[in-house]
């Protein structure tokens, strides 16, 4: 795998899919349990308060209508004792009896008369005396050692006395509990799971994706017989692959289309004009050198200036089109710029330039040398035809981890303000020109080609900057 | 010296084969390929010259075909294509040399000179140039005339072995610059005639016969005369 896939999982999009993925279907999950659970509840609560009611109902009427004897506390207490067996007690933990049940009559006044129930009931009745419990409408009840509340009903009789019947819920309660906690076991399984799932599809989905990305970067300005890996599958990846690399044909036939056309156009040019420099340079040898072969030198030069016009039209053409060919190879850079500037020296000097290099050390690119032969020749042409006298020219050469960048400054005149926007256009000059404007159009051309840009523009203290900047 | 010029352009075959007459050469010319494989094998020739783009076969294939017919000739290729095929590059590693069109004459006769000489027994490598009266110490990198030491810069140095290498023949600024400079560019400005100017400035002092000549359009040349 390339560097590409070290940055950490966390930045990736399978990563974020399935975070996301996860959350919604945890929260999903859990609103759906919290529905359940509290439908559940609601039932336990229903029926608790059906069988007060009916309970309490029942014992009201044999409150009333057992005489008040001796033996009235008997009759109601094991009638209710009796109603209080209805009610499993699987909670021993408090004690033996049933405590889940409880039994009360009260006087008018509030006085207790009659409790059935475990313990002594005393905590039972302050909570009853504090909390005035409204007649026939079960409510809740905190009762000071219980931890779960008593569900209490209650009802008036004849004589004035109230009657209460608590039920407390705890066994339903300790079901749901335990419903809740193995829920939420399961809950955060299925999640984890669903995360891995989830996280493991969208990982090998978007690798592909990847892989793609890679391939096609890799397909370069001037390779393009590569072709991005394509899957047999015939999903929405899969497809894109192979539009991609239909897409590659259809380039890569038309930069093929291009380069037949650029090359049949030079040869058309060129052998005439290789004909044309022969013959003059005959006539040039045969007349030996007098006044009549001025007019001969010159159209001689003039040809040799239109055929490096050819060359650079040409090259610009394929270059606008990403289409440039390059031979590349390891060069220094900072040892070719110091041929160069040994070579461009002795004219600069005469002109008056002064030219210096400032560089940390030899600087190893991967490059097609003849076209920066060329271009760093089109640099210094450049300076050399549009420097006034007695200027500098300052070239900085620096190396990072992104690449090698060549710094051009000069204290000349600067760009004219007017083509500053389309310097790298061809054709573009400035008025006081007299060259065919492909100069920079041409560095710009092989620069690109090499995967690198260039910029230019005025300094704020006067003069032109042209920063190149060349991956290694 | 016999040699086989491949070229299907009638205009350049004819003053190629008239240049190349006066130089020196037995010029036998083919225009298409067939004529070529033809006269290669039957005579012996010391030099070809194939142009690249031939109606009937493409040069580098008619090259690697003659070579398996066991012709040894070494060849200049002339090529009008933009590109250099990496082709031509392996040709180029195997002794060959290709040239641009257009082109120098004085730069085609140059590199059929130097195919000739790498073909032949290298001659012991002398440490002392002289012509006239204008002599190289190869070794001490000094040059002298009349006796006299000139005081030149390494680079300079370099410019005047290889005029003197050539004495007598044209040399072209495409050709200095790639065998000086090593490097193949033809500059909107006069780069090389500011270092020959400056070359000969001390070369050629005051009163002594100037031995540094510009033949305009054309190059430079250093009498031996």
């Amino acid at each position: 795998m390339s560097s590409k896939t070290a940055k950490p999982v966390m930045h990736s999009a399978a990563w974020r899919i399935s975070l996301w993925a996860t959350l919604a279907f945890a929260c999903g999950t859990l609103l759906v349990f919290v529905f359940l659970h509290q439908f559940v509840a609601n039932d336990i609560q229903r029926r608790s308060d059906a069988w007060l009611s009916g309970e309490v109902e029942v014992l009201g009427d044999v409150a009333e209508q057992t005489p008040k004897n001796a033996l009235y506390d008997r009759v109601v207490g094991e009638v209710a004792e009796l109603a209080g067996k209805e009610v499993p007690n699987k909670d021993l933990s408090a004690g033996t009896s049933n405590d889940s049940v409880f039994f009360l009559q009260t006087s008018a006044g509030g006085a207790p008369m009659l409790w059935v129930g475990a313990g002594s009931g005393e905590e039972n009745l302050k909570a009853i005396r504090a909390a005035r419990i409204a007649p026939d409408r079960p409510t809740d009840l905190r009762v000071r050692g219980f931890g779960i509340p008593f569900r209490v009903a209650a009802t008036r009789i004849d004589d004035g006395s109230y009657i209460y019947l608590g039920l407390s819920e705890r066994d339903e309660l300790r079901v749901l509990r335990i419903m809740r906690l193995r829920f939420l076991l399961l809950w955060l399984l299925l999640v984890l799971l669903g995360f891995g799932i989830v996280f493991y599809t969208a990982h090998r989905m978007l690798s592909l994706v990847r892989r793609i990305t890679e391939a096609a970067s890799r397909i370069g300005h001037s390779d393009l017989s590569a072709r991005v890996p394509t899957s047999a599958r015939r999903d929405e990846v899969g497809s894109l692959a192979l539009t991609l690399n239909h897409m590659l044909d259809r380039i890569e036939n038309s930069m093929h289309q291009l380069h037949t056309i650029t090359d049949s156009l030079a040869h058309d040019l060129r052998s005439p004009l290789t004909a044309i420099r022969g013959k003059l340079e005959m006539s040039l040898s045969a007349g030996s050198l007098d006044d009549n072969s001025e007019p001969i030198v010159s159209v001689i030069e003039e040809l040799d200036r239109l055929t490096e016009f050819l060359n650079k039209s040409l090259d610009v053409a394929e270059a606008k089109a990403d289409a440039l060919r390059l031979t590349r190879c390891e060069i220094d850079l900072e040892e070719l710029l110091r041929i160069m500037i040994d070579l461009y020296e002795p004219s600069m000097s005469e002109k008056g330039l002064q030219i210096s290099l400032q560089s940390g050390g030899p600087l190893k690119i991967e490059a097609d040398e003849a076209m920066i032969h060329r271009m760093i020749a089109n640099l210094f042409d450049n300076e050399l035809k549009h420097l006034p006298a007695a200027s500098t020219i300052n070239l900085l050469l620096k190396a990072d981890e992104s690449g090698a960048s060549l710094i051009l400054e000069d204290d000349g005149p600067g760009f004219d303000p007017e083509i500053l926007p389309h310097l790298f256009e061809r054709r573009v000059k400035g008025r006081k020109s007299n060259g065919h404007g492909l100069g920079l159009a041409f560095i710009d051309a092989v620069v690109r080609a090499h995967g690198g840009a260039v910029s230019a523009g005025n300094r704020d203290c006067g003069g032109a900057r042209i920063i190149i900047n060349l991956p290694l | 010296m016999r040699l086989l010029l491949v070229e299907d352009e009638i205009d350049i075959q004819s003053f190629l084969r008239t240049s190349l007459e006066e130089a020196g050469y037995e010029v036998e010319a083919a225009a298409d390929g067939k004529t070529a494989e033809l006269l290669a094998v039957d005579g012996s020739f010391d030099i070809l010259i194939v142009d690249l783009g031939l109606p009937d076969i493409d040069g580098i294939s008619l090259i690697l075909k003659l070579r398996q017919l066991g012709v040894r000739a070494p060849v200049l290729i002339l090529s009008a294509r933009r590109s250099v095929d990496d082709r031509v590059r392996g040709l180029e590693q195997g002794g060959d040399d290709y040239l641009t069109k257009p082109f120098a004459l004085a730069e085609l006769l140059a590199r059929l000179r130097n195919l000739l000489r790498r073909n032949s027994p290298p001659a012991s490598e002398a440490t002392r140039l002289r012509v006239l009266d204008l002599e190289l110490d190869l070794l001490r990198r000094e040059a002298t005339r009349s006796g006299q030491i000139l005081q030149l810069t390494p680079q300079e140095f370099v410019l005047l072995e290889y005029l003197c290498r050539n004495a007598g023949r044209v040399v072209t600024r495409s050709m200095i610059l790639d065998k000086v400079w090593g490097m193949r560019i033809q500059p909107d400005t006069n780069v090389v005639d500011v270092h020959i100017y400056r070359l000969r400035g001390k070369v050629d002092g005051p009163g002594q016969k100037p031995l540094i000549r510009t033949l305009r359009g054309v190059g430079y040349v250093l009498k031996d005369r």
